[in-house]
């Protein structure tokens, strides 16, 4: 019985061959684009493949139409030519670094450098080179599409459903922990695992939902309620990590006496989880959802401080939310799963992206390449004997493109793989080609060639490896009807690569250094210029409009600081503690857990601040908010400017001071307006208010200890990469 | 005297690899090793822009290698 790896290596090998084949019987030039083609779609599912291979046909077929424009515009000025060229590489990097289709846009990109710089300087063949690029990818498509249809067919239904069933019980789960955890009965640390686990979840589960929708047509039909459910698990996610952000400030409590319902809640939404997975394992529904809200004990509450009652609202309004949610999920579930029963009525809505906000670091990855095509062009043109000639420019560009999507991997890690790929393409070019006459032995190598580098690199993390060998395996042996063998032809292509590679280590420099723990400190000071941002418009009156610009500044500062903490931890992780003894992986790990629930937090409370309040509320309590909130800013300022931090302790004696007079104060205020003024909903979003402002000074009072215990000097010092 | 600085082309198995490759290629390596003890010892705290640092000794050690070694 063959296993999964060599099935998947010998349809590869022999899409390969075949594509191959008909290219070369056909007397179509440059058959590799094809060899290209089969070598970039196969993926381990059809679906997968399928889809890959759709964006690559779209892609290519986009940079053919903007190539031919550009050739026929510009042709006659070599250097507006380069400049829109570059500037249509830099957009499709750019778009290839967002949430959909990336492929597409990376093959737009660097097919149009290929067709330009192969068509531009024999403009009168432009459109044949144009259309030959196209039928060649075209027939690579469809060969391996065909086979992966036909021989072995591997549908992505079963492991998409797979990856549902796991999601909904890493979530369940992740909640039984929080449940826990809010009532002191489980360790924080514990809790980390499962929200890996949940993340890597969702991430497959995302993976597997469009080549399920491709090879699939129970999925097709049902699209757009798996879309809903996507959009349902992705908000659980967020939701559920809101809650837990609350529950520092709950320890002092008795929830169970607070909460008297607690239990009944609690069971509730266990039924549902459960009920979720039974409905996701295609078994009859049991229990219908039964609508809850955390009821408050008016007695116990009465007696507690305003912050814990406000502290109490913050989490209630988490619980209502996933409750909602919950009902919504159990409804959308039912629709997938066929199973008639009424709908529970909740409509739970996900906010929907609105307008163009820019991300600095996508800005980035498109400047480099940008600048890396300049390098390349300049050199092929100002450096006399630089090998490869444009063929420098053709490598550059779709490798670029991809780094510019990982910019946390070096370059150097990238050369041992593609260096490999050309010294074994070398060898099959010098050594064994010379030896065939006819298609029947050069397909029997294309083969076993292509098997090899398949099977040696199956593993997901040997993707890099795969596309190297592949990719420098179609390249160095240049198959052709009239083959000519020459030595130099590898050796340009060899030492193109260094060149290719020095090129991308010298620009990783330009603007910024790509050491981790530098991007680590630039990241940091962008999150808290965005937080003093968000903090600031807390001063604007939530009733009066925002100009555009206003807007379009919020939404900006506001996708920045809850994108941030998820990038720190990503280059986080790249800091080697051996260079830094100061600081350790896990100090680095706390930062980050830290940063990601202020950024809840303050997104918690520009939430809250959106809410009407009470006007005498406001009349009373303005000031004292007012105080609070310019020396929020304050420290976020200095934190930006990354200036000496406030002792920790100085902070939380600052807090307490700050919480015991706004204590004092609000317990006037209410005395003032008397009882029964204010109506319950204006308690509610006062405490709300209230809590979001204890919260985030909390969150900054454990950065500040955290920063303590780091020697973040070592991080600042120069040194080699 | 001057004949002695002829520049010579390397020959490895009848493949001929220019004196200045070779000489650059030494020069390379020369400075990556000595930025590595320049971060050993925290030395690199020094230098305001360490990638061009590197790229200067690179070229240093080139040239060096080019007058007294190897001619290039």
């Amino acid at each position: 019985m063959l296993s999964r790896k060599t099935k998947e290596s010998i349809k590869t090998a022999l899409a390969m061959a075949i594509a191959y084949g008909i290219a070369l019987s056909m007397g179509w030039d440059k058959p590799m684009w094809a060899g290209f083609a089969v070598a970039f779609v196969s993926l381990s599912t059809s679906g997968q493949s399928l889809n890959k291979a759709a964006l690559r046909m779209v892609g290519t077929l986009l940079a053919i139409v903007v190539s031919l424009t550009l050739i026929a515009w510009f042709v006659q000025d070599r250097w507006l030519f380069v400049v829109f060229i570059v500037a249509w590489v830099g957009l499709c990097t750019y778009l290839m670094s967002g949430t959909r289709y990336q492929y597409l846009w990376h093959v737009a990109g660097f097919a149009t450098v290929i067709i330009c710089f192969d068509a531009g300087a024999d403009p009168v063949h432009a459109f044949n080179t144009a259309m030959l690029r196209a039928q060649e990818t075209g027939l690579g498509i469809l060969v391996y599409g065909l086979i992966s249809v036909l021989l072995w067919p591997s549908n992505s239904r079963a492991d998409f459903e797979d990856s549902v069933v796991k999601l909904a019980s890493v979530q369940h789960k992740l909640y039984r922990a929080y449940h826990d955890l809010m009532l002191n009965k489980a360790d924080a640390a514990d809790v980390q695992a499962l929200r890996a686990e949940a993340v890597q979840a969702q991430t497959g589960f995302n993976q597997l939902l469009p080549a399920a929708q491709t090879d699939s047509y129970e999925v097709w039909e049902l699209r757009r309620q798996w879309r809903h459910y996507q959009r349902l698990v992705s908000e659980v996610g967020e939701v559920l990590e809101h809650w837990r952000e609350s529950f520092d400030e709950l320890q002092a409590l008795d929830l169970h006496a607070l909460l008297p319902n607690l239990e009944a809640f609690d069971a509730e939404m266990e039924r549902r989880f459960v009920e979720i997975e039974r409905l996701l394992d295609n078994q009859v529904p049991q229990d219908a959802p039964v609508p809850i809200e955390l009821a408050l004990d008016k007695t116990g509450l009465d007696q507690l401080s305003h912050f814990h009652k406000a502290a109490l609202t913050v989490t209630r309004s988490s619980a209502h939310r996933l409750e909602v949610l919950t009902r919504s999920l159990l409804d959308c579930v039912s629709d997938i799963k066929g199973f008639s029963r009424p709908h529970t009525g909740a409509e739970y809505h996900v906010d929907k992206k609105s307008g163009f906000v820019p991300d600095p670091e996508r800005m980035l990855g498109a400047f480099r390449v940008m600048l890396i095509l300049w390098v390349a062009w300049l050199m092929t043109i100002y450096v006399e004997g630089v090998p490869g000639g444009t063929l420098l420019i053709m490598m550059a560009t779709p490798i670029g493109m991809a780094m510019s999507t990982m910019p946390q991997v070096s370059a150097l890690k990238l050369f041992v793989p593609a260096l490999s790929g050309v010294l074994f393409a070398g060898l099959v070019y010098i050594f064994v080609m010379p030896q065939l006459s006819s298609f029947l032995g050069l397909g029997v190598t294309i083969f076993l060639a292509t098997f090899a580098i398949c099977y040696l690199n199956a593993a997901p993390r040997q993707a890099l490896g795969r596309a190297f060998g592949l990719g420098m395996f179609v390249v160095v042996i240049g198959v052709s009807n009239q083959q000519s063998y020459s030595f130099i032809s590898v050796a340009n292509t060899a030492l193109v690569l260094p060149i290719v590679f020095s090129i991308f280590m010298l620009t990783a420099y330009i603007p910024w250094s790509p050491l981790p723990e530098r991007v680590f400190l630039r990241l940091l000071a962008r999150f808290f210029k965005s937080a003093e941002h968000l903090i600031s418009t807390l001063g604007h009156d939530p009733q009066q409009p925002l100009t555009t610009l206003q807007r379009w500044r919020k939404r900006f500062h506001a996708r920045e600081v809850a994108t941030l903490p998820g990038k720190l931890g990503m280059w986080g992780k790249m800091i080697d503690p051996r260079v830094f003894p100061g600081t350790d992986a896990k100090q680095v790990q706390a930062l980050v857990i830290n940063l990601q629930a202020l950024s809840f937090r303050i997104s918690g409370l520009i939430d809250a601040r959106q809410r009407p309040q009470a006007e005498a509320l406001v009349q009373e309590l303005t000031q004292d908010m007012r105080t609070w909130r310019l020396a929020i800013q304050a420290l976020f300022r200095d934190w930006t400017a990354q200036a000496s931090i406030e002792s920790e302790l100085a902070l939380e004696a600052r807090l307490t001071k700050k919480l015991s007079q706004l204590e004092t104060r609000v317990s006037e205020t209410f005395e003032q307006i008397g009882e029964g003024r204010l109506k319950p909903e204006d308690y509610r979003n006062f405490y709300r208010l209230l809590g979001g402002f204890r919260g985030v000074s909390e969150a900054m009072v454990g950065y500040a200890r955290l920063m303590r215990a780091m020697n973040l000097g070592e991080w600042r010092e120069s040194r080699f990469g | 005297m001057m004949m002695d600085y002829v520049p010579i082309e390397f020959s490895i198995g009848g493949v001929y690899l220019p004196p200045l490759l070779v000489a650059s290629l030494f020069g390379v390596v020369l400075a990556w090793l000595t930025v590595m003890l320049l971060n050993r010892y925290r030395l690199s705290r020094w230098f305001a822009y360490p990638p061009v640092v590197f790229i200067a000794l690179a070229i240093i050690y080139t040239g060096l290698i080019g007058t007294f070694f190897i001619p290039v």
